[in-house]
Formats: C-alpha cells, sequence, structure tokens
C-alpha cells in the first residue's frame, strides 16, 4: 500500500485545468518532492490528497484509503503553505488540541506536546499566544504541530516558509529524524536545495501536467544540479 | 481513532473558547445586562392605564406586555444566534485555520456542529438569563405562570438553533455583511408576519406564506405563552407549531452539514 497516491487525475476549476491527467506514488519511508512554478498545482494536489478537494476525474488514495474518509487522515501530519494559526490560542493550548485530535490520550498528550516544543526549540514560548509570535517562531509551532503523534505521512506545503537559515536547517534535521523512523514525507517547495537533500523521488509539474518523475539519481544528469534539471524540463 | 462523538466535543470546547475570546462577546454581556435592567423597569412600572375613564389595574395588562417582551426577548437573542454565527464557521475556514483541523482525523460534520454549538453556547447563556429573569420577574410582580415562560423558552431556544444554522449555511455563500442583513430582515419579517397573524390579520401572498410554513420563530413563542394572555385566544395549533419548529431545526442543520461536506477547502 502506497503512502499516498494519484491515479490519473484531472482537476479543472471552470475552464482552467489545474491538474491533467496526474500520476504519482509515495511508496511508504520514500521522501517525495513536488516541484513546479506558480501555479502549477502543487497545492492543488496536495488539497486533493487531504480530501479538501474532489478530483474532476481519476482517483485519490491516502494510506489506502478515499481521503475523504477522515480514517485515512489517522497518522498524517499536514504543514499548509502560509499556515494560519489561531492568534489568540496559547502555543500549549494548541498543541494539546491538536494532540487529541491526532488520537492522543492521557499521558500521551503532554509527552508528544513536549517532545514538539522541544525538538522545534519553542519551549520558553509555549505559554504565549501565537499572535505575538514572529512569522519564522510561528512556523516552528507549525511543524511542531504536524510531527504531533509521530505521523507515518507527512504532507508539507512549502514548509521552510518564513524560516531563517538556521531554521531551515532545523527543519532539515526534524524532516531526517521522520524519514530515519520510517516517515513518508511528500513536500511541495519552490526551494530546489532543500528538496535535493531531503528527497528520494521527485515531480515536476507546469501548467497542470507532470513533466519530470522519478528518483532524483535517475533524473538528474552527471554535472547537473536539480535546479538546472528544473529549468531545463519546465522551460523545455 | 477517536470517535466522531468525542471529536465532536474536542472541538465543541475549542469552538466556545474561540467565540468567547471574540471582540463581540464583552458587548453581548453588556447589551444583556443593559437589558435585565430595562426588563427590570419594564416588570416593575405601575403607571396607570385608563380606558372610557376608568382606571385599569396594571396587572390586568401585564399578561399582554409580558408576552410581547418575552418574544422581543426571544427574537433579539436569534438574532444574536444569527450575527454570532455569521462568521463563526466561515472565518476559520476563510482564513486557513480550520484546513489544520480538517488535515486531521476529523469530519467535517463533527467541524461544523462543533462550531455551530460554539455560537449556541453563547446565545443559550445570554438567551437563558435574559429570558430566565424575565419570567421570574413576570411571575414574582405580576403572578404569570412560570410553566409558559418554560415553553416558550423551549421554543425559543429551537429558534436559535434554526437561526444559527441558516446563518452559517448563508455564510459560506454571501459575505458577512449580507448574512448579517439577512440575519436582521429575516427574523424581523418572520416576528411581523406571525404577530400580524396572532393578531388576527389577515395575510396574502409571500406573508401568508412565511407565516404558514417559514420557521414559527414568534408564532410558537406567543402561542406557549397563551396562558398569559386572559381570555385565552386562539393562538394556533400548538402541536403544529412545535413541529414545524422541529422541523425546520433539523432541516437547517441538516442542510449546513450538506453544504459543508460538498464545500472546497482553502481555496
Amino acid at each position: 500500500m502506497h503512502a499516498a497516491e494519484l491515479r490519473g487525475v484531472t482537476r479543472r476549476y471552470g475552464r482552467r485545468l489545474a491538474l491533467d491527467d496526474v500520476s504519482f506514488a509515495i511508496p511508504p519511508g520514500r521522501s517525495f518532492g513536488l516541484l513546479g512554478p506558480n501555479g502549477a498545482g502543487k497545492t492543488t494536489a496536495l488539497r486533493l490528497l487531504l480530501g479538501f478537494a474532489r478530483p474532476s476525474s481519476g482517483e485519490v488514495r491516502l494510506r489506502g484509503l478515499p481521503p475523504t474518509r477522515s480514517a485515512a487522515r489517522q497518522r498524517v501530519g499536514y504543514l499548509p503553505e502560509s499556515a494560519k494559526l489561531p492568534a489568540r490560542m496559547r502555543v500549549d493550548r494548541f498543541l494539546r488540541l491538536h494532540a487529541r485530535l491526532a488520537g492522543l490520550s492521557g499521558a500521551e498528550i503532554g509527552r508528544e506536546v513536549d517532545a514538539g516544543l522541544e525538538l522545534t526549540g519553542i519551549s520558553d514560548r509555549a505559554k504565549e499566544t501565537i499572535g505575538s509570535l514572529s512569522k519564522g517562531l510561528a512556523q516552528r509551532v507549525a511543524f511542531a504541530q504536524a510531527f504531533l503523534g509521530r505521523p507515518e505521512l507527512l504532507l508539507l506545503d512549502e514548509p521552510t516558509s518564513g524560516l531563517d537559515p538556521l531554521g531551515m536547517r532545523d527543519a532539515r534535521e526534524w524532516l531526517d529524524a521522520a524519514r530515519q523512523r520510517g516517515a513518508s514525507v511528500l513536500m511541495s517547495s519552490h526551494v530546489l536545495s532543500e528538496v535535493e537533500r531531503a528527497c528520494d523521488d521527485v515531480a515536476i509539474l507546469n501548467e497542470g501536467r507532470i513533466v519530470a518523475s522519478g528518483p532524483l539519481e535517475e533524473l538528474v544528469e552527471p554535472g547537473e544540479t536539480l535546479e538546472d534539471l528544473f529549468v531545463r524540463v519546465v522551460r523545455g | 481513532m477517536r470517535s466522531a462523538a468525542s471529536t465532536f466535543f474536542i472541538l465543541s470546547g475549542e469552538a466556545l473558547a474561540d467565540a468567547t475570546r471574540r471582540r463581540i462577546t464583552p458587548v453581548v454581556a453588556v447589551v444583556s445586562v443593559l437589558s435585565l435592567m430595562a426588563v427590570d423597569g419594564c416588570t416593575g412600572c405601575a403607571s396607570s392605564f385608563v380606558e372610557n375613564g376608568q382606571e385599569i389595574d396594571p396587572t390586568q395588562i401585564a399578561g399582554y406586555s409580558g408576552t410581547l417582551l418575552f418574544t422581543v426577548l426571544a427574537l433579539w437573542t436569534c438574532v444574536l444566534a444569527g450575527i454570532l454565527a455569521s462568521d463563526h464557521l466561515v472565518e476559520p475556514l476563510a482564513d486557513g485555520s480550520a484546513a489544520l483541523i480538517l488535515g486531521r482525523p476529523v469530519g467535517r460534520s463533527a467541524f461544523a456542529l462543533a462550531r455551530l454549538a460554539g455560537v449556541l453556547a453563547i446565545t443559550f447563556v445570554t438567551g437563558l438569563t435574559l429570558l430566565g429573569v424575565t419570567a421570574f420577574l413576570l411571575s414574582a410582580r405580576h403572578d404569570l405562570p412560570i410553566d409558559a415562560s418554560v415553553l416558550a423558552g423551549v421554543a425559543a431556544a429551537v429558534g436559535w438553533v434554526i437561526v444559527a444554522a441558516l446563518s452559517m449555511l448563508a455564510s459560506l455563500l454571501l459575505p458577512r455583511i449580507a448574512v448579517a442583513m439577512l440575519v436582521l430582515v429575516g427574523v424581523g419579517s418572520i416576528a411581523s408576519v406571525n404577530l400580524v397573524a396572532q393578531l388576527g390579520g389577515t395575510l396574502t401572498g409571500l406573508p401568508f406564506l412565511i407565516d404558514q410554513w417559514g420557521p414559527p420563530l414568534a408564532s410558537a413563542v406567543i402561542a406557549a405563552l397563551s396562558p398569559w394572555i386572559a381570555p385565552a385566544q386562539a393562538f394556533g395549533s400548538g402541536t403544529e407549531l412545535a413541529l414545524r419548529l422541529s422541523a425546520w431545526a433539523i432541516g437547517s442543520s441538516a442542510a449546513l452539514l450538506v453544504a459543508v461536506r460538498r464545500i472546497e477547502i482553502g481555496r
């Protein structure tokens, strides 16, 4: 069973084709980078995987289930692009809420929340309201919630957005730790160097179509970087 | 995985906490206190009423004035429920914060019902305080039977559910200001036609349809309070009004859930 899969998915918004016969699959334990210029359809693909939108045609599976079923999202950590967190809520209360929604109970909640705060380096800000935090710290809170409950699959949309270079380096370590314990990762990002470091496989979307996909080492030619590949396939 | 009921209770607690953190909540509290002061003044008045040169004992008209006061407060809380609901669901959907919740193993129905419950909790506290104090004062000062006000309170509470659910439903389609206007115009229109019908006026066309088939927000409250008015008048069938009120509450909540299941999140 794949951690996530799109099979022949087309998605239209009125006349506009956001995704055109897109297929990819993320095997368990693999890290997958979804790349493409703005408007290529990356966020649409993530929204389909989470059941936030339905495909016009084709099939979407999340952990083997239709994503509209809430059971499909069990043990899935999601980090949306520019995550909007409840500004008036305290950091620890926000994380406790998400820990409970993730299915944790009793002492597990406190343990996981503390671990998330510790991991993302925001333990000293736990009692502050989210609205009082900088963009970078709020992004760390968003990361902490995505990691709650040791998810088997992480869906990350532009995860390093808002993080400073130190935060980006930390995020890389958090992702490495998740991968080492066997989590699958789907990362949509513009930061190609991050994807190059963190992902095993990539798919490059352009105008709703996949123009290149496969293991990174097979796609990138000798002497070429991921950025070179990206420019080559997107510009044709 | 958590049960849907457990998820609903977790989300309801958060929705209530979110509702209490909103800027409108202190305003509601202040308006409620002012309303209670007005109620205290209204129920304590001892003005003299003269008809055909004869002074009438104010307690003789207490039934009418009490019914009017109670109905106005019930409708005011209907408006409150509608205004609070006009952005309580759509705001987290629009700003993306709902996406974090719905990215969890959380059903959309549980999420929507929890947001509705958050609004209703605030409305219930406000409404039950206002209506409860009013009923107590009218009973203590004018001997109006309190059991009628209990039934009227239940009718009002079902009305809050209807207005809040319809307001949330409308908020998925219309901007907040339009929804707020719709709540004011809708509750006002229903109350007007209900009142005209209760006073024996003749209704035709749309007003007739609203009175006969619409949610009987005012009719049901007035009918429940009929023991306050002597001699007893015909206020329509209580059973028919109760069934219609219940059908609207179930129908509006179901319509909200269907709409929430169909919308796209985060676009």
